[in-house]
């Protein structure tokens, strides 16, 4: 029979140290990157590091691991770390960083208030799309307080979609104003329509 | 309860399986003889009786048959161990792992497949490997004793080729071929489990992504690209998608299936 069963074992798994990932993060090797990026998850004292190796990292599948390995501390200080992403010019960058975010909703969320209120209008949007990892209840009151005052029609577009898909009850006399400041954008008078009658349609309560 | 399951083996159980996790949790405390929960959590927790095992083979799901998404298989022989081969730069035979391997019929299943349906396969080394969690199910896999329902895509004479009749509508996989297939213990969220296994042409691992959140599922990505030599495959099951857990693989349609690519650097991929 061509088939071959081999033995057991042929590569015993290793144990990195902290000084070993902190020299292999700096080094010239992507594969030697790759592993000390993906080592640092499980050691604290390399997440300063690794947040600091991030934004010059260049390599994609680095930059992944970067990613994940900061997602999975989850911490505020390693959203932080990934937030500089999100003004990147690589579109790819921006994505990946998002993505990042979305898995460490938890350590994101306390900054959502601030991104929600960026100067820049991208960052906002792409905050909206990190408040729909929320639940119901937590993004709700946060794209509210958006909705009142925020100027740029494309902003208030990406919050009443993911209050469309999110929103609970409270957020209807918030729309209903944000559809009245801009009664010559129909795009968002319909979406703003389209959110509301999904809302009312919910439970009032919905477990989200 | 969960959340110690989640942090050991990355499955996610909420609010909706707490009837699911209630039952399980319920029957390790009974075969512990565990008078109350906090007892048995104490043991579970001190590992007392190697019960993190026993717990986690509580939860896993082990329902398959042979021959289960058979198109991955035909894409195997028509597409992916040819390119593999053309791709030139092995020390090694052809290896293709399966993760999970349940109670052995999908590795069991690539072996029938590539010798029933691979004119190659007599000029090449192939070593098929089965991992999985749950130690029971590894322990039935090298059995390799089925019933009914797991053969039902089989024709008779593939049953009567590599299957010995047993009582009571059970059949055992022929001892040659269950020489020819190793199994192994993996938590494929642990890089210190996956890594042990070297690097594969091809891996399978079909419908265990589904039960882990998106952190885990990005993890298991990561080791299973470590596990994959550079330009190798890896299939999914039919209702999950890499492109949505991580960038890594690049997508690779072929007429059969839709699999996943490892990157090769030296951009030898083989193309046809």
């Amino acid at each position: 029979m061509p088939l071959v069963r081999k033995s057991a074992g042929a590569q015993p798994a290793t144990t990195a140290t902290a000084a070993a990932v902190l020299e292999g993060l700096a080094s010239s090797s992507e594969d030697i990157r790759w592993a000390a990026a993906r080592a640092a998850a499980d050691l604290p004292e390399c997440a300063p590091a690794l947040a600091a190796a991030l934004p010059a990292e260049s390599a994609p599948r680095v930059r992944t691991a970067m990613l994940t390995s900061l997602a999975r501390r989850g911490d505020a200080r390693s959203a932080a770390a990934i937030l500089s992403l999100l003004r990147s010019d690589d579109a790819s960058l921006r994505v990946a960083a998002l993505d990042a975010l979305r898995l460490m909703i938890h350590g994101t969320a306390e900054l959502l208030p601030a991104l929600l209120g960026d100067r820049d209008p991208d960052i906002r949007i792409l905050s909206c799309e990190l408040a729909r990892a929320l639940p119901g209840e937590t993004a709700t009151p946060l794209l509210c307080q958006l909705l009142r005052h925020e100027p740029e029609v494309n902003v208030c577009a990406a919050a009443v979609e993911v209050l469309a898909e999110a929103g609970q009850r409270e957020a209807l006399p918030v729309l209903a104003q944000c559809a009245a400041r801009f009664p010559d954008e129909p795009f968002l008078c319909f979406a703003i329509q389209v959110a509301a009658e999904r809302i009312s349609s919910r439970p009032p309560h919905p477990r989200v | 309860m969960c959340d110690f399951l989640y942090r050991r083996t990355g499955m996610v159980f909420n609010e909706t399986k707490r009837y699911y996790v209630a039952r399980r949790v319920s029957e390790r405390m009974t075969a512990t003889g565990s008078g109350s929960f906090t007892s048995y959590f104490a043991r579970l927790r001190t590992d007392a009786g190697n019960e993190i095992e026993l717990f986690i083979n509580a939860f896993t799901v082990n329902e398959t048959y042979f021959y289960r998404e058979d198109h991955q298989l035909h894409c195997l022989t028509a597409n992916l161990l040819a390119e593999r081969l053309r791709a030139g730069h092995r020390s090694t035979g052809l290896r293709i792992w399966c993760a999970p391997c349940s109670t052995g019929e999908e590795p069991y299943s690539v072996a029938m497949w590539l010798l029933e349906n691979w004119p190659a396969v007599d000029e090449h080394e192939i070593e098929i490997l089965g991992s999985d969690i749950d130690t029971v199910a590894l322990q039935a896999s090298a059995q390799g004793i089925f019933g009914k329902r797991a053969l039902m895509r089989l024709s008779e004479p593939l049953v009567g080729k590599y299957f010995v009749p047993l009582q009571n509508e059970r059949w055992q996989i022929i001892e040659e071929l269950r020489q020819s297939v190793r199994f192994s213990q993996v938590n494929l969220i642990d890089p210190a489990t996956t890594r042990p296994h070297g690097q594969f042409d091809v891996i399978f691992c079909r419908n265990v992504l589904i039960y882990f959140d998106d952190a885990s599922r990005r993890v298991a990505a990561e080791n299973l690209f470590e596990n994959l030599l550079p330009g190798g495959f890896i299939c999914l099951g039919h209702s999950e998608s890499m492109s949505r857990i991580s960038p890594l693989f690049d997508v690779r349609r072929f007429d059969d299936a839709i699999v996943y690519q490892r990157p090769d650097p030296r951009g030898t991929y083989g193309h046809a």
